[in-house]
């Protein structure tokens, strides 16, 4: 009891002694009583138990806000993005699986970049996904959805070493297989194996994510990098039978889908990625 | 009473304003539903919400507020609700995250609570204290709020963390390079230009100008580097809902928190329904709407306490859009009906181009809007009177330095207090006549002016008198006791005290309290 109150009043009110003499920071007392559910206790909870809970403090609603913007980013995080994809489609089991692009890697940030000479949060590479992988525009550092996002990463990130890469982090690097990625058996490998589930144009059906087209990731997301997509397809793709495809399968399967048509990297087009948005919007 | 009370919940029909000119509302619907949407997506911002909040207050709360009204008042998202809406709840949660808006939801239904409840006890008339004054200081300081507020956007500062203005003037000259985002400022600044060349050709329309500049120009810059280079902030889709039901935060939880709030949902509930009542007091006298007074506090109260239930935030008349709504002719609630519908109509047409509205442009029209609210020329006019003067520095002092809630706070007290002082301050002229002392008495003769002239009176014991009450409408007890109690200390042999009232009525009164004393009544209807 006494630890609730304290953290009833030094969670919420860590600025002053001042504002002990406002009235809202002593009307709550007056209401202990009536109270009945306690803020969350300090172990972490599943993720589960968080979204049944019909109240939450500050930081664990902002964590189930991070979790569904990423599993539900069309309807969560739909002001920023600009395709049909999900950050959960992926950032597999909503960034909980190894090799499957894992989200638990708060202790990584923040990094130092070549790509701008700074140092970088992680709420950059939430943003750059919003760009890139969900075909959007930049949010804002500030924006309630990045620090959403980056609170449910601190959140899964619970238990790792500060500093150190969590085992499981981003896609494994397939070894060099001495040959060149072949797009050509990528398509026959992709009309048996993907075409199935991703569509027989990478379109997607329902409930299942394109690949390419104008409802994909662009041309500057991550897994339009062929090894990467190599990597991610080996370790998780076709979903149920991971890890069935040979490396040099995975490679060429990446390779072709990457030749596709799909919206340009929003650096190179400028205006026309404007328009190209607009009418993909109105087309909707 | 409990009439009266029904009377005010019915809605709007044709046939409380007769003349209804359908042409004139429909036009000055559509132009107020263009207004309304730069408003929207801006005082949503300083709510702290998602722009689509103040879409959807711009549509619920205008419709809600027209449909229960008598006038062609045009309610919705309002600056200085707005900004203290942001100040109340940034304290419980994050700007912007679920749970900030489900407290914004609940201090807007406790406001439209308050609100209903003022309108219970009767109470929209005492909103006409509030001296003009006080209500200037407020809009300035609410201005100069606006001004600082819009700067983060125009420089494209991220998440600035000063509170004191100063320390973020001194932070933005101190550490310009680094801070100010230029393609932000390039926007922001042809924006806040062009509505300020706008506003000298066609002032109703400035703030639209500027935006639609700002908009192009973020076009212009856009095809030269790509968003992502110029971290230029744009406004995202709107995810528009026509129907995007919503209710308060309930159980036990939320209540702790929504006492804490209770002092901040009086203060808005207080400020949202003074503004609407200074906007009622000007239609009622350049127009001949049929306007009551109580029914738009009902009507207030029931917009906000709707609002939660429409994803809409606590709102209240709004003076630029009503006073357009008036040069367009519109005279009835028609009006803010009609154009709640074309907001909704609009905003689905236009939202996929919204999108790219870049935020530095929607930051320049706050800075307009804060700029158009400081008017000098009304500022000039106080300096003719000490007291309103006293009020108004008083007032905005109070809010740059001390916060907008403080100085509002300060300004209701001060109004009461110019209200009592003026109210119980005797205008007394003393002539000396042939064989008399002639005391004229202007004002309210009550317990709190009677000492004035008790003063007067002792000092003319000695003489004869005539006090002349005939301008005196009010006369209360202790008043008339205190004058009976000067005439028993007088010389009543030699001298003589005659009394000149305005009516029969306070003569007898008077004479009764007198208790045979000698007095002479001069006849009220007598003149000289
Ligand atoms: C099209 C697939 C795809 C989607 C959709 C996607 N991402 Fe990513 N994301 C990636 C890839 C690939 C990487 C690794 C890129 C790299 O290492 O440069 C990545 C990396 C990240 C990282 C850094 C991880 C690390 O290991 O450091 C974060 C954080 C992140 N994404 C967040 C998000 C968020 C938030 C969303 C949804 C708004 C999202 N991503 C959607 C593919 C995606
Ligand atoms: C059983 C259906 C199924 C099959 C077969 C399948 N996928 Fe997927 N794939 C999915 C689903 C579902 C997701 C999204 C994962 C999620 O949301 O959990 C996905 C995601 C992906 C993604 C990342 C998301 C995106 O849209 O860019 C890629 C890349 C991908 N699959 C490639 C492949 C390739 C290549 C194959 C064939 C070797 C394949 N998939 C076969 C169901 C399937």
């Amino acid at each position: 009891m006494i630890d609730w109150l304290i953290r009833l009043f030094f969670d919420n009110y860590p600025y002053s002694l001042k504002k002990l003499f406002k009235l809202r920071s002593w009307l709550p007392l007056l209401l202990l009583p009536l109270s009945t559910a306690g803020p969350v206790q300090s172990e972490q909870l599943p993720i589960e138990n968080l979204l049944q809970r019909s109240y939450l403090d500050d930081y664990y609603s902002n964590v189930v806000y991070g979790y569904r913007i990423v599993t539900e980013t069309e309807k969560y995080g739909a002001r920023y993005t600009g395709n049909s994809l999900r950050c959960s489609n992926c950032h597999l089991n909503a960034g909980r699986k190894e090799y499957g692009l894992p989200l638990n890697v708060a202790g990584m940030y923040p990094k130092w970049r070549s790509k701008n000479g700074r140092r970088n949060g992680i709420g950059l590479r939430i943003r750059e996904c919003f760009v890139y992988s969900m075909n959007g525009i930049m949010p804002p550092e500030d924006a309630p959805e990045v620090m959403a996002v980056a609170a449910y990463i601190s959140y899964l990130s619970h238990g790792e070493t500060i500093g150190e890469a969590p085992a499981g982090r981003g896609v494994p690097t397939l070894p060099d297989t001495g040959y060149d990625p072949n797009p050509a058996s990528g398509k026959a490998i992709y009309d048996q194996k993907c075409a199935a589930c991703h569509g027989p144009n990478g379109q997607g059906i329902a409930h299942m994510p394109p690949l390419w087209g104008m409802n994909a990731y662009n041309e500057g997301a991550g897994m339009a990098g062929v090894h990467r997509a190599a990597g991610f397809i080996w370790a998780n793709m076709p979903l149920g039978q991971e890890r069935t495809l040979s490396h040099q399968q995975a490679l060429d399967v990446a390779a072709y889908i990457n030749m596709q048509i799909r919206p340009g990297d929003p650096r190179e087009y400028k205006l026309l990625k404007l328009f190209e948005t607009i009418s993909w919007f109105f087309d909707r | 009473m409990a009439l009266n009370l029904l009377a005010d919940i019915s809605p709007w029909r044709p046939s409380h304003s007769p003349g209804l000119n359908i042409r004139s509302e429909l036009f000055a619907a559509l132009i107020g539903a263009i207004l309304v949407i730069p408003q929207g997506i801006t005082f949503a911002y300083l709510a702290g919400l998602p722009p689509e909040y103040g879409i959807y207050t711009a549509i619920f709360v205008t419709l809600f507020a027209s449909l229960f009204g008598t006038s062609s008042m045009l309610g919705g998202p309002n600056t200085a609700v707005a900004i203290l809406i942001g100040i109340a709840v940034a304290p419980f949660a994050g700007r912007g995250s679920p749970l900030y808006i489900e407290y914004v939801l609940l201090l807007s239904f406790m406001v439209g609570l308050i609100q209903l409840t003022i309108w219970l006890l009767r109470g929209g008339r005492f909103f006409m204290y509030l001296s003009p004054a006080a209500i200037t200081g407020i809009t300035t300081g609410v201005g100069f709020i606006l001004i600082l507020s819009s700067l983060d956007g125009i420089f494209g500062l991220s998440s600035s963390d000063t509170h004191f203005f100063y320390h973020k003037l001194y932070f933005l000259f101190d550490d310009a390079e680094n801070l100010v985002n230029p393609f932000s400022f390039t926007v922001g600044a042809i924006t806040v230009v062009a509505g300020m060349i706008a506003r000298h050709y066609i002032t109703r329309y400035a703030i639209l100008i500027a935006i639609t500049v700002g908009y192009l120009c973020g076009l212009i810059l856009m095809s030269f580097h790509s968003q992502v280079e110029m971290e230029l902030e744009l406004l995202g889709h709107l995810p528009i809902n026509p129907l995007p039901v919503s209710h308060p935060p309930m159980g036990t939880d939320y209540l702790i928190t929504g006492l804490a709030m209770l002092p901040d949902a009086l203060i808005i509930a207080l400020i949202g329904l003074a503004q609407s009542m200074v906007i009622v007091k000007q239609l009622r006298n350049d127009t001949d709407q049929p306007i009551q007074p109580d029914k738009e506090v009902f009507a207030q109260g029931i917009a906000n306490l709707m609002a939660p239930f429409f994803s809409s935030f606590a709102g209240s008349g709004s003076f630029n859009r009503t006073q357009v709504n008036q040069s367009m002719h519109a005279e009835t609630p028609l009006t803010g009906i009609v154009s709640a519908g074309i907001v909704l109509v609009l905003i689905l047409l236009l939202g996929p181009v919204l999108t790219y509205l870049p935020m530095p442009a929607i930051s320049g029209t706050l800075m307009l809007v804060g700029i158009g609210m400081i008017k000098t020329d009304e500022i000039k006019r106080l300096f003719n009177w000490r007291g309103e003067l006293a009020v108004f520095t008083t007032t905005l002092f109070c809010i740059v330095f001390l916060g907008l809630q403080t100085g509002l706070v300060v300004a209701l007290i001060l109004s009461v207090l110019l209200f009592v002082i003026s109210a119980s301050s005797l205008e007394l002229i003393v002539e000396r006549e042939a064989v008399s002392v002639k005391i004229r008495v202007e004002g309210h003769l009550f317990y709190a002016s009677i000492d004035q002239l008790s003063q007067i009176l002792k000092k003319h014991r000695r003489e004869n008198v005539i006090l002349d009450l005939s301008v005196v409408t009010y006369l209360d007890l202790s008043a008339t006791e205190a004058i009976a109690k000067e005439l028993a200390k007088r010389n009543n042999e030699s001298t003589f005290f005659a009394v000149k009232l305005s009516s029969e009525r306070l003569q007898n009164q008077f004479e009764a309290r007198m208790a045979g004393q000698p007095v002479q009544f001069i006849q009220y209807n007598h003149t000289y």
